[in-house]
C-alpha cells in the first residue's frame, strides 16, 4: 500500500497575459475551451482532501484568468486544503484579493522577474512590474503569508545582489530563488538562459550572503541550477511519491512536464477518481519505485535520495525517459549536459547578458534571442 | 537573530495554521501547515506551539511548561523552548 500524496497543483488554466521566456507550462497549451468547470474542480478538491493531501497549489497560467477563482479557492479551503495562489498579480486588486483571502486563501506567491522595470517587462514580454509592486503593499493588508519568486537566469544574475535587495524591501515572509528549469520554453530558450560558472558561483555567494543577513526576517528558499550541480534533483520528490498535477483539460499528471513522454496515457479526472489515479494509474506507476530503474541508478547509494532525478527531463535531452537524468555527473549521457555547459561558458558564447536599457530596445534585439511563450486558443 | 525575551509573545507567523484534527494520523498527533510544508507535533513541542496564541508572554509560557514538568530542571525546559521557538522563526513557522 502507498502512502497518500501530499499536495495538488492545480494548473486551473493555461492563459495568462504574461509570456515568460522559460514558462514551465508545456508547448502545447490547453485549450481555453477545454478547461474544466467550477463544480468539477470543487469535486476533485473534496477528493484531494478525503485522500489526505495537505495543500492545493493553484497555478496555470494566470489563476486570476479564471472569474471563478474564489468560488475554487473557497471550494479547496472547505475541503481541508492548505491554499497557495501562485501569480503574477495581474487582474488582482483590492477588492478581489479581500474576496479571495476571505474565501479561505493562506498564501500568495507572486513572481517578480527582475527589480530593473525595463528588464523585468522584457522578460516577460508584458508591462507588469509597477503593478506588481502595487500588489505587494496591498497583500501586507491581510494576515497571509506573501513570498516572492525570482527565476534567475544568465540576462539577470548579474544583479542579483540588487534583486535581494529589492525583493526585501517588499517584506514578503518568503523569497524563492530559482534558478530557470530547462523545460519547455525554458528549454527552447536555453542558449539565452543559462548561467556561466563565474555567474553561478558568484550566485551562490551572494544568496548565502543574504540568508545570514535576513535570517529570522525572511526566509529564503534557493533551487539550484541542476546543470551545475554533481547529482540530480529529486524531481517532485520522486514520480508519483507525494504530489498530483491536474492540468487544465482535466489531465492527472505526475509533474509539470510529463506530457513531453510519449507513449503514455494520462487519466482524466473527468473519468476516474483521484484515488484510483493515484493508485492504480498505470501512468503514475511507471517510474515509481525502483524496479523502472537502469544502472547506475540501480546500485546507487542515492536512489533514494534524488530517485534517478527528472524523467522529463531525461527524455527531452537523451529521447528516453528512463534513462537516468543527464544532470548527474555518473549518467551514461551526462555529455548532453557537459555540452550545454562548455556552450554556456564558451567565449564564443550564444549571448552576452544584455544590459537592460530601454524596453523598446530590448525587444529590438530580441528578436533573434528567444521565442516568447504564447497563449492558448 | 535574538532568542524571545520574556516579554515577547509568540505567536503562528503568517499563512501558517493547524490543519483540520481529522488531519493528523493520531489522537496524540497535530499537524501546522505552512506554505510549503507541515511539521507533525506530539508531546512538549505541541504543549509549546499550542500556547503560542500571541497573548501569552514568553515568560508565561515557561512558567507554564515548568510547572507541567516539574521533574526536569527549570533551566534546561527554558533553554530549550527558547532554542525551539528560534528555530521555527527562522523557517518562518513562529514569529515573536
Amino acid at each position: 500500500m502507498i502512502s497518500n500524496p501530499l499536495a495538488l497543483i492545480a494548473e486551473i488554466t493555461h492563459r495568462c497575459p504574461l509570456h515568460c521566456v522559460y514558462c514551465s507550462n508545456p508547448l502545447e497549451l490547453a485549450a481555453a475551451g477545454s478547461e474544466l468547470s467550477t463544480e468539477k474542480w470543487i469535486d476533485v478538491f473534496q477528493q484531494a482532501g478525503k485522500l489526505g493531501m495537505l495543500h492545493a497549489h493553484f497555478t496555470g497560467g494566470e489563476p486570476l484568468a479564471r472569474p471563478d477563482l474564489t468560488e475554487l479557492i473557497a471550494g479547496a479551503h472547505h475541503a481541508g486544503l492548505y491554499t497557495n495562489l501562485i501569480t503574477s498579480g495581474i487582474g488582482l486588486g483590492e477588492a478581489r484579493l479581500k474576496e479571495l483571502v476571505d474565501a479561505g486563501l493562506d498564501h500568495i506567491q507572486v513572481s517578480f522577474q527582475d527589480s530593473r522595470e525595463e528588464a523585468a517587462n522584457w522578460i516577460a514580454g508584458a508591462k507588469a512590474h509597477a503593478h506588481k509592486i502595487d500588489l505587494s503593499h496591498l497583500i501586507h493588508q491581510h494576515k497571509i503569508a506573501f513570498t516572492v519568486n525570482l527565476v534567475v537566469h544568465r540576462q539577470n544574475i548579474d544583479h542579483l545582489e540588487e534583486m535581494i535587495a529589492f525583493i526585501e524591501r517588499l517584506v514578503p515572509e518568503r523569497m524563492e530563488i530559482a534558478h530557470t528549469q530547462y523545460y519547455g520554453w525554458a528549454l527552447k530558450n536555453r542558449a539565452a538562459l543559462l548561467p556561466t560558472r563565474a555567474q553561478l558561483e558568484k550566485a551562490v555567494q551572494v544568496v548565502a550572503a543574504a540568508e545570514t543577513r535576513l535570517a529570522g526576517r525572511i526566509r529564503i528558499d534557493s533551487v539550484v541550477p541542476d546543470y551545475y550541480a554533481r547529482f540530480p534533483k529529486a524531481c517532485m520528490g520522486g514520480w508519483g511519491r507525494r504530489l498530483m498535477l491536474i492540468n487544465p483539460a482535466g489531465k492527472v499528471l505526475p509533474c509539470h512536464a510529463a506530457e513531453v513522454i510519449p507513449d503514455m496515457t494520462f487519466e482524466n479526472v473527468r473519468d476516474q477518481s483521484l484515488e484510483f489515479i493515484w493508485q492504480r494509474s498505470s501512468s503514475f506507476q511507471r517510474f515509481r519505485g525502483e524496479e523502472w530503474m537502469p544502472e547506475p541508478c540501480r546500485s546507487c547509494d542515492r536512489r533514494a535520495e534524488d530517485f534517478g532525478g527528472c524523467r522529463c527531463q531525461a527524455l527531452l535531452l537523451t529521447g528516453n525517459a528512463a534513462a537516468t537524468d543527464p544532470a548527474c555527473s555518473l549518467a551514461p549521457a551526462h555529455h548532453i549536459v557537459e555540452a550545454a555547459l562548455a556552450e554556456a561558458n564558451s567565449s564564443a558564447a550564444v549571448s552576452q547578458p544584455i544590459t537592460a536599457a530601454s524596453f523598446v530596445q530590448l525587444q529590438h534585439r530580441t528578436e533573434n534571442l528567444w521565442s516568447y511563450r504564447t497563449n492558448p486558443e | 537573530m535574538a532568542p524571545p525575551e520574556d516579554t515577547s509573545q509568540p505567536r503562528l507567523a503568517a499563512g501558517c495554521r493547524w490543519a483540520a484534527e481529522s488531519k493528523s494520523g493520531s489522537a496524540q498527533e497535530r499537524m501546522i501547515l505552512f506554505p510549503e510544508g507541515a511539521i507533525k507535533l506530539q508531546g512538549t513541542g505541541r504543549q509549546v506551539l499550542e500556547r503560542c496564541d500571541g497573548q501569552r508572554t514568553f515568560g508565561q509560557l515557561i512558567k507554564e511548561l515548568q510547572g507541567e514538568f516539574s521533574a526536569a530542571d527549570p533551566v534546561k525546559i527554558r533553554a530549550d523552548i527558547s532554542q525551539f521557538l528560534e528555530q521555527l522563526r527562522h523557517k518562518r513557522i513562529v514569529d515573536y
